[in-house]
């Protein structure tokens, strides 16, 4: 059995609590096990770095060491989160004088970070150490005909880690084969949903929603697949403000792509949140729904 | 020893690792706005940025909204010919601006910033009904009503936090943030 | 003879103002305006005194570097004054609240805008007090 130190990260908690059932629940199914991290931090989001990078370092290093004493390597669900740990180890590594200086803050909490951990998000886990084939064995009710769109939003694969495909990468879409859906093609898949403007800057985060829900149902989406809460809010609670904003008439669902895996592999849509989102999934077709015991969607 | 510096040295030295001036190598290409999905909305666009940098335009580039409008998407960065992490230079303007005082009036984004970090710095952990107080105020109208709107569903469906979370070890905590920022009452 | 000054901070305009200030008052100053060049500068020249900023580059770097210098045995000794404009920079942390690097030994901590006088007479006081710490060691 794989196991993996488990990061949730704020989001996780409440807001996408759903992310976090479907993600135990399928993992544990395909022989993973998490491990929450103890006592862990917040990991600053973006915003730690506008202040003072050097506390966002600090902040991310102590989950990093946390997750080093268990000598596990660390997933996260959230790319905010993954990004920024990802490349405060590698920051870190990098740079001695810094790393020394955030381990002698790290003191105060009995801890310290050596570099030796590996962060990887919760998708990476998926395509790559469970893999496309070994989920495909384990799936007993494929989504046949569900046409989902792979949203990859930024984080998960930019900026660029090593050499890895930042312009065209296919793992989502290969998740998605694996489930007997069919993942569509569609432009705006690696755009930005604008997710860090929608308090700031408010009429342009909607604009970037309300592109990105349209370029998905223009290619005949029934459900948009994310592998991060922030998009999954933005994409989803602030469709209906999209709607109020442009005369739009946009009813889209937008699921963790742990929940659509979990579907496939027969758990229950209460083990995996299923129930607590805006919009539910409903233009789907009647016979796939009622197996799923989704709810029809009412207007 | 040098004199003085340039405006480009002196955004350049709060970048990472304070290594010579990349925003230098920029050739004015534009692959970064074209990219941009928020350029339509800033006043400069971000290869407008790096120009008025490069020649030295303080007070334009600090009135500019630009880098708060900067959404962490990295798509410029990815894409920049001369591999300038523009996305980074985004947050150093910002860091900039911050500690000058000197951001532009009216801009949720500074505000917004500081209470999370204050949050995070009392708690350890993330709680969005206090984040809220710290924007919900600057809205119009009609945005607060869809805000509110938006955070009573969320409510009940069982998506927001009654309680602030807080992590275990909260002095701990502190006492390690109190060795980063040299600044606060501890003990 | 001449005493030769660091002064590390990132800020152009109040660097040459207190620059200004230095030159005229006999000192030679020598300045870095980021945390590399002033660990450089420490590490290839000899100085009487270091004038060092706190917030520059990626945070509080100047904590960083004042750490360095006490745990480099050339360096330990070299008295260090803070200048520091931090309670203006992030003030909105930790409100009125004070500046503390008590675990790291620096000599004293002036917040900006320092006023001329007052400079002048803590960096002399801060090397004569060097010097004849230094001359009571031999």
């Amino acid at each position: 059995m794989k196991e993996f130190a488990y990061f949730p990260g704020c989001s996780l908690e409440k807001m996408a609590s759903s992310y976090h059932m479907s993600a135990m629940e399928t993992t544990q199914k395909l022989g993973v096990k998490l491990n929450e991290l103890d006592d862990w931090n917040c990991c600053g989001a973006t915003t730690y770095f506008y202040i003072d990078e050097l506390l966002a370092y600090t902040l991310c290093a102590r989950n990093l060491a946390i997750a080093e004493k268990t000598g596990l390597d660390v997933v996260a669900p959230c790319s905010a989160c993954y990004k920024n740990m990802f490349f405060t180890a590698a920051h870190l590594k990098k740079d001695e004088d810094l790393a020394e200086h955030v381990n002698f803050a790290l003191e105060e909490d009995n801890l310290h970070f050596s570099g030796n951990v590996k962060v990887k998000h919760l998708i990476e886990v998926f395509a790559q150490d469970i893999g496309p084939d070994e989920l495909k064995s384990k799936v007993t009710k494929p989504l046949e005909g569900i046409r989902i769109a792979p949203y990859y939003g930024c984080q998960i694969i930019r900026p660029q880690k090593e050499k890895e495909d930042v312009e065209q990468p296919q793992f989502f879409e290969e998740l998605i084969s694996a489930i007997g859906a069919t993942p569509i093609n569609y432009p705006l898949k690696m755009r930005c949903c604008g997710g860090s403007l929608i308090i700031s800057s408010r009429t342009a985060a909607l604009t970037m929603v309300r592109n990105l829900l349209q370029s998905a149902v223009d290619n005949q989406a029934a459900v948009i697949a994310t592998a991060c809460p922030m998009c999954q809010v933005n994409l989803e609670v602030y469709q209906q403000q999209v709607n109020l904003e442009f005369g739009t008439n946009f009813s889209v669902p937008v699921m963790y792509f742990t929940q659509l895996i979990g579907m496939a592999l027969g758990i229950p849509n209460k083990k995996l949140g299923i129930g607590k989102e805006f919009v539910a999934m409903a233009p789907t077709p009647l016979a796939v729904e009622t197996a799923w015991g989704l709810p029809r969607k009412t207007k | 020893m040098t004199d003085t510096i340039t405006f480009g040295q002196e955004i350049s030295n709060l970048l990472h690792a304070a290594e010579g001036e990349p925003l230098k190598t920029c050739i004015q290409c534009g692959t970064c706005s074209g990219t941009c999905p928020v350029a339509g909305y800033m006043d400069n666009s971000p290869r407008q940025i790096i120009a008025l940098i490069n020649l030295g335009k303080k007070e334009q580039v600090l009135e500019s909204n630009t880098f708060w409008y900067c959404a962490s998407c990295y798509h410029c960065t990815v894409r920049c010919p001369q591999e300038i992490n523009i996305t980074e230079l985004m947050y150093a303007l910002k860091r900039y601006s911050i500690w000058k005082n000197r951001y532009k009036e009216g801009l949720i984004g500074p505000t917004f910033s500081e209470a999370f970090v204050k949050m995070i710095v009392r708690g350890g952990r993330s709680f969005e009904p206090v984040l809220a107080t710290s924007y919900i105020f600057s809205f119009n109208t009609r945005e607060f009503v869809q805000e509110i709107q938006g955070a009573t569903e969320l409510l009940l469906k069982g998506r927001l936090p009654l309680l602030p979370a807080r992590i275990k070890r909260l002095e701990n905590f502190r006492r390690m943030i109190g060795r980063i920022i040299p600044m606060g009452g501890l003990e | 003879m001449t005493k030769k000054l660091l002064m590390i901070d990132d800020d152009p305009d109040f660097v040459s103002g207190i620059k200004a200030i230095l030159d005229k008052g006999g000192f030679e100053v020598d300045v870095a305006y980021n945390p590399k060049d002033g660990m450089t500068a420490l590490q290839t020249k000899q100085y009487d005194l270091l004038l060092l900023d706190i917030m520059m580059g990626r945070g509080a770097e100047g904590i960083m570097i004042a750490r360095k210098l006490r745990k480099d045995v050339k360096l330990r000794e070299l008295p260090v004054l803070i200048m520091t404009g931090m309670r203006e920079q992030i003030a909105f942390l930790f409100p009125g609240e004070p500046i503390h690097p008590r675990f790291v030994e620096i000599d004293e901590l002036v917040e900006k805008p320092v006023e001329p006088k007052m400079l002048l007479e803590k960096v002399n006081s801060l090397i004569a007090a060097a010097e004849a710490k230094k001359a009571g060691k031999k």
